[in-house]
């Protein structure tokens, strides 16, 4: 709520100078917010959602430069969010602007990640930096535990690769980065 | 007492991450709520490596020995070091790895040279088995099949000199070139 307090306060200071201007854009702002409301999907006050399971993703030395490097691990996504128990996925990389990107000094590595809403997978739908992947699904919601320890032991899937193309343009070097992966219930 | 167990807590959580240099990057668990966070961290070597491809064998066919011979060849030199770098050594098939052709007894003397950009007909002439370094690869592929299609050239020249001291006949020989990086 803070945000939109100090964006309607600037909306007023500004219509004193321009009015008709600041007014299309305020009707721009408020068809924006009116959209992020809608596109946040009908979750409700009780959901509630929890990713756990996650492990490292450690490559090692790659020794093959014409292949991809692919790693994928199954985790617990559990979403009580009824009636569907759907989610939402946001992922943010450590580089610049959440870019996915690993560093060694000055030098980068990309990656790509993508994600499944079925354990087991090596591959899924492809996660841009700060876009949400909507519409996903949880087998494990209501009534079961959030850490998945009762049911099935996981529920997603997570999948980093390491194209060859950018493998065979890095310089040698050690490479490191984070991922963050925010869930929210739909 | 409650000061003094989340004290010791802590040392043992010190000491924890002290012994395992890794725990600084552990993977983090979300928790239950209207939202939940998790991170994870991933990281990746990659080793100095090089690779030469596109060779060519040289077939100078019947010469004439009052003209030089020379035939150059655009090669894939790949490096990955930070600056591109690399070295290349070449030894022949003569006698302590000379630069030779031979016919079974007699021998024709040839000189290498070496150029670290694709398309010459002249470059800086190889000594067997000493290395030439300070060269660095425009290739962006392991085999240049994408970005340049070649970064280097191999030229391979006879003086007229050395095929009018050679007895006629057909010679033959081989010429291995190693890369590495740098």
């Amino acid at each position: 709520m803070a945000p939109l307090s100090s964006d309607t306060g600037s909306f007023e200071r500004g219509r004193d100078r321009n009015g008709s201007r600041l007014s299309a854009l305020s009707a721009i702002r408020v068809v924006a917010f009116a959209f992020a409301i809608l596109n946040a999907g009908p979750a409700s006050a009780g959901d509630t959602v929890r990713i756990s399971g996650l492990s490292d993703v450690a490559f090692g030395s790659i020794s093959n430069f014409t292949g991809d490097s692919v790693q994928s691990q199954s985790l617990c996504l559990y979403s009580k969010s009824p009636p569907a128990n759907n989610y939402r996925i946001t992922a943010s990389g450590s580089g610049p602007g959440g870019a996915f990107l690993l560093s060694s000094g000055s030098a980068t590595l990309p990656f790509e990640v993508q994600w499944s809403d079925l354990a087991g997978q090596t591959a899924g739908s492809q996660l841009l930096p700060n876009r949400p992947l909507t519409a996903q699904h949880s087998p494990v919601g209501a009534g079961a535990a959030d850490d998945c320890s009762s049911g099935p032991g996981t529920t997603a899937s997570l999948v980093i690769i390491l194209r060859s193309g950018s493998l065979s343009a890095a310089s040698s070097g050690s490479y490191s980065g984070t991922l963050s992966l925010l869930v929210a219930p739909e | 007492m409650k000061t003094v167990g989340n004290r010791k807590r802590w040392l043992l959580t010190a000491v924890a991450a002290l012994a395992m240099p890794g725990a600084a990057y552990a993977a983090t668990q979300g928790t239950a709520g209207s939202t939940s966070t998790g991170s994870i961290s991933i990281s990746a070597t990659v080793p100095g490596r090089v690779q030469l491809s596109g060779l060519s064998d040289v077939a100078f066919g019947t010469v004439d020995p009052t003209v030089a011979a020379v035939q150059a060849e655009d090669v894939c030199v790949w490096s990955n070091t930070s600056g591109r770098g690399y070295t290349v050594t070449a030894t022949g098939s003569g006698t302590s790895n000379a630069f030779t052709l031979s016919d079974g007894t007699n021998t024709i003397p040839y000189s290498v040279e070496w150029a670290g950009s694709s398309g010459q007909s002249s470059g800086t002439a190889l000594v067997s088995g000493t290395g030439l370094g300070g060269l660095s690869s425009s290739a962006t592929n392991p085999t240049c099949s994408a970005g340049p299609i070649a970064s280097a050239s191999l030229i391979v020249r006879m003086s007229a000199a050395s095929l009018q001291a050679a007895i006629a006949s057909s010679y033959l020989g081989t010429l291995t070139l190693v890369v590495a990086p740098q």
